[in-house]
């Protein structure tokens, strides 16, 4: 009868908005983003020390108490937004601590640290229908929403649409560095994966709040 | 029936159980007998008493049989009761306290207290619970000393969790030459505060009525003074269904005024002193908000340091709309500061460390070295070893064992004793950014609120903001929990009175929901605040006859179901061990869904005789499915919307 409250632990544990699926950058992920930057590598090395990213992901990106960032495996403007606005326990960095340039700078230096390995997944084509239908039935959208609008109850970012390239989506999900549960390859394939970031991709653009009177009174 | 003596000597007073005694005779002697069989003994068990010989009942007794009596002992009792402004009892009746009841509503003319009528002692305990945190101050409850402690129980203990005063009288039956029957027997108990005396702050079991008094007296005192809690007294049925003797001096002690604990005055200014000369002090506040003065006096601190507020979701502490106010950058705030005010945490080293729940279980520090810890808690002064709700042990530099409320005002004054014009301009610009960061954060909550919008089922974002186009212009209360729904309320509401949120259920136990609404709901009427229930669809099947009393008391409520029909943080919890052992998860909803067949919980509230509508699944008519409602509530009557819901 008595019931943990939240997933895990209590939400009381101001901890757990942390870490979940895409929430935070995964430990390992070793794919390289679908973007590249213009940004230089060596000037971003020297920012990273400077702003003292290096403290919590470690000299090369290669993760401390912070999650590893190198290869980052988000696309620069997802670093971007993330970096200014953490959704995790991260600090956030304003554009007067850190510029864009300097994150520029950075994101080149975590794509030159540690190249990712070549992945098939980016070479499987997602079913959406069929990713939309794996979603449900994975409990996706336990945590993460019918349309993975997230919640802050169980500590799920919004992932529809996704903000990780998916290969970190992917690893992510088999290796989860916060409280998501892992999905091995034995219940999510490479296949379901494509499929379910089909699905996540396919998602219509949610409106605009601004739009919505109920919204902004 | 007089009571003989041992010598067979008449005695003056009256023997209540006496009469029926002698009429159940003839069961007692069957049971004795060592031939009859035991299906035999469970029959006479069972049979009603056997008539009484004719003699008994036409002819003149051989002496005088007293049956009546013009002022007993529960009439006293409810004297008592009376005097410590007690609005209402809750109770299941029971035989138990029959006297007391009868002396509630004859003698005390069911008016302070009045008699609520509840299907469950779960019901009546929960409702307090929620009386409590509208009130600020508890009323009764009335159960069986056994069965009904028993399923009182659960209900106690998120009471108990929660720092909720509860005033519990249970009956019993002490003297065992006085029981009757199998009934009265299994509705014994030596020790009736036994079963929760981990999880009641004090009890007593009186043996006479001006022991009675005192007791009484002394509970009230113990449960209202921080940290508030609820506290037991059994009234046995000898005291309360015997005649006030005549020669008997009863007394009502005098309550007086009580003051709660205020933190130590040489460890406020050393609080005050590390606040100040932080340079990033963060307030996290849980069960600050005991009563309206909760939410002033956090304002008031937190204007004076212009210090960001974490407000958790254990009571109303803080508007949701003051700049000030950045809940939801907690983790963010909490990594930053250098100084952390802690106010009636329920678990302060859970806000100050993380935790992951895969195979092997970590925890990290989320303070930076050297951030300094200050605790304001009354939970410092009172603690109990078995029930583990103390939580874990946190590393404070400075504990303050003391009332969160009460210790602030002299605590912003020490702070404001120690402002200098430069601490004041450093904290000017700290609040300015917070306001604009506050702006942000609410724009960021809106766009997210919109994300499933037209989503069917709908989600808890559009639930909340069309509940909240329908009341935002009332006097209105939310008399249910909110992080079971991503806490859209806090986020998207302008919530600044004391009584716009109740908080959580303490202990996490379920079935809390429906019947805390309902007692918060009893407390608004007098108001005229309009109570709305978020009303999670397992909870409610705990005990769903709390509808029909919210019926027949006639107590204003709009419960609007969340019914994603299921327990789903079971889901959640299956799926990560079917997760980890990496069996696929299809079969999670084995035991934690309710569907086939679905509830229809507009069909269940229009059988206990209220207003019920739905399922709405589309979000396109939850607004004038809303509307219709509140028109029945309007008219002092409690309604359900059954909306179903994606699950959190």
């Amino acid at each position: 009868m008595q019931r943990n409250q939240y997933v895990g632990v209590g939400l009381k544990s101001a901890a757990l908005l942390f870490c979940f699926l895409g929430a935070h950058f995964p430990a390992h992920a070793q794919s390289r983003p679908q973007n590249a930057s213009a940004g230089n590598a060596q000037k971003g090395k020297d920012a990273f020390a400077t702003h003292m990213c290096a403290t919590c992901h470690g000299p090369e990106g290669q993760g401390a108490v912070g999650p590893a960032l190198a290869p980052p495996p988000r696309a620069l403007p997802d670093f971007t937004r993330y970096v200014r606005q953490p959704a995790g326990k991260m600090p956030p960095f304003t554009p007067q601590a850190v510029s864009d340039t300097d994150l520029a700078d950075i994101y080149a230096f975590l794509q030159s640290a540690n190249p990712a390995p070549p992945s098939n997944l980016s070479s499987l084509t997602g079913n959406a229908q069929n990713g939309g239908r794996i979603y449900v039935a994975d409990g996706c959208y336990q945590c993460h929403g019918r349309v993975g609008q997230g919640s802050q109850s169980t500590a799920a970012p919004r992932i529809g649409p996704p903000a990780l390239t998916i290969d970190a989506f992917a690893r992510y999900i088999h290796a989860p560095t916060g409280n998501m549960p892992p999905y091995t390859n034995k219940v999510v394939s490479d296949q379901d994966v494509a499929d379910i970031y089909a699905f996540l991709k396919s998602l219509p653009p949610a409106p605009a709040a601004k739009d919505i009177p109920l919204l902004n009174q | 029936m007089v009571r003989k003596s041992k010598k067979g000597s008449p005695k003056a007073s009256i023997d209540r159980r006496a009469f029926l005694k002698s009429a159940a005779v003839g069961a007692a002697a069957l049971a004795a007998n060592p031939t009859t069989s035991r299906a035999q003994q469970i029959e006479a068990r069972n049979a009603p008493p056997p008539p009484l010989p004719a003699e008994a009942e036409i002819g003149t007794p051989a002496k005088l049989d007293v049956l009546t009596e013009t002022r007993s002992g529960s009439d006293f009792m409810v004297d008592v009761i009376k005097s410590l402004g007690i609005e209402y009892v809750c109770s299941n009746p029971g035989s138990s306290f029959r006297g007391l009841h009868e002396s509630v509503i004859n003698y005390g003319g069911n008016k302070n207290p009045e008699f609520i009528t509840c299907c469950h002692e779960e019901s009546s305990a929960a409702m307090a619970h929620g009386y409590a945190k509208i009130e600020g101050k508890p009323l009764a409850i009335l159960a069986h000393g056994t069965v009904g402690l028993q399923h009182a129980s659960m209900a106690i203990y998120n009471a108990w969790c929660d720092r909720v005063p509860i005033y519990i009288i249970v009956g019993n039956i002490l003297d065992a030459t006085k029981r009757i029957g199998a009934v009265e027997w299994s509705h014994s108990v030596q020790d009736a505060a036994v079963m929760v005396r981990d999880y009641v702050k004090w009890d007593d079991t009186p043996a006479s009525l001006p022991h009675f008094a005192e007791s009484a007296v002394r509970a009230y005192k113990i449960a209202m003074t921080p940290p508030t809690l609820p506290v037991l007294l059994v009234a046995d049925a000898e005291l309360q269904e015997n005649p006030i003797p005549d020669n008997l001096a009863v007394h009502i002690p005098k309550l007086g005024q009580f003051t709660p604990p205020e933190g130590d005055s040489a460890a406020i200014a050393e609080a005050a002193r590390m606040l100040v000369n932080a340079q990033n002090p963060v307030l996290l506040a849980d069960r600050l908000g005991r009563t309206p003065a909760g939410m002033k006096n956090l304002v008031d601190l937190a204007e004076a340091l212009q210090a960001p507020v974490i407000s958790r979701p254990g009571r109303m502490n803080f508007p949701s709309r003051h700049p000030l106010n950045q809940t939801d950058r907690a983790n963010a705030l909490i990594r930053e500061a250098d100084v952390i005010l802690g106010l009636e945490m329920s678990d302060f080293w859970g806000n100050v460390n993380s935790f992951r729940d895969q195979m092997r279980r970590t925890s990290e520090t989320l303070i930076k070295p050297g951030t300094k810890l200050i605790s304001i808690n009354s939970d410092d002064l009172y603690t109990k070893s078995n029930y583990q709700d103390f939580d874990r042990f946190p590393e404070v530099d400075l504990a303050i064992a003391a009332d969160g409320e009460t210790t602030l005002p002299a605590l912003t004054e020490a702070v404001k004793r120690l402002l200098t014009d430069d601490k004041r301009r450093a904290g000017e610009a700290r609040g300015a950014q917070l306001a604009k960061v506050h702006q942000q954060t609410l724009a960021r909550d809106r766009e997210a609120a919109a994300v499933a919008w037209d989503a069917s089922p709908i989600s808890t974002a559009r639930l909340c903001a069309e509940l909240w186009n329908q009341i935002k212009d009332r006097d209105w209360s939310l008399v249910s929990t909110t992080p079971f729904i991503s806490n859209w309320p806090q986020r998207l509401w302008n919530m600044d009175k004391h009584y716009h949120y109740i908080g959580t259920q303490g202990g996490y136990g379920i079935g809390y929901g429906a019947p805390s609404a309902v007692g918060a709901a009893l407390a608004n009427r007098k108001y005229g605040r309009l109570s709305v229930n978020i009303q999670c669809d397992g909870d409610l099947m705990y005990a769903p006859g709390v509808l029909w009393t919210a019926a027949h008391h006639q107590i204003p409520l709009l419960s609007v179901m969340h019914n994603n029909r299921g327990y789903h943080q079971e889901v959640m919890q299956v799926q990560i061990m079917a997760d980890r052992r990496n069996r696929g998860i299809d079969r999670a909803t084995i035991g934690t869904t309710i569907t086939t067949p679905n509830i229809e919980y507009a069909k269940l509230a229009q059988s206990m005789g209220m207003y019920g509508e739905g399922p709405i699944t589309d979000p396109k008519d939850l607004g004038p499915a809303l509307k219709r409602a509140l028109e029945v509530v309007n008219r002092g009557e409690p309604a359900v919307v059954d909306v179903l819901t994606q699950p959190r």
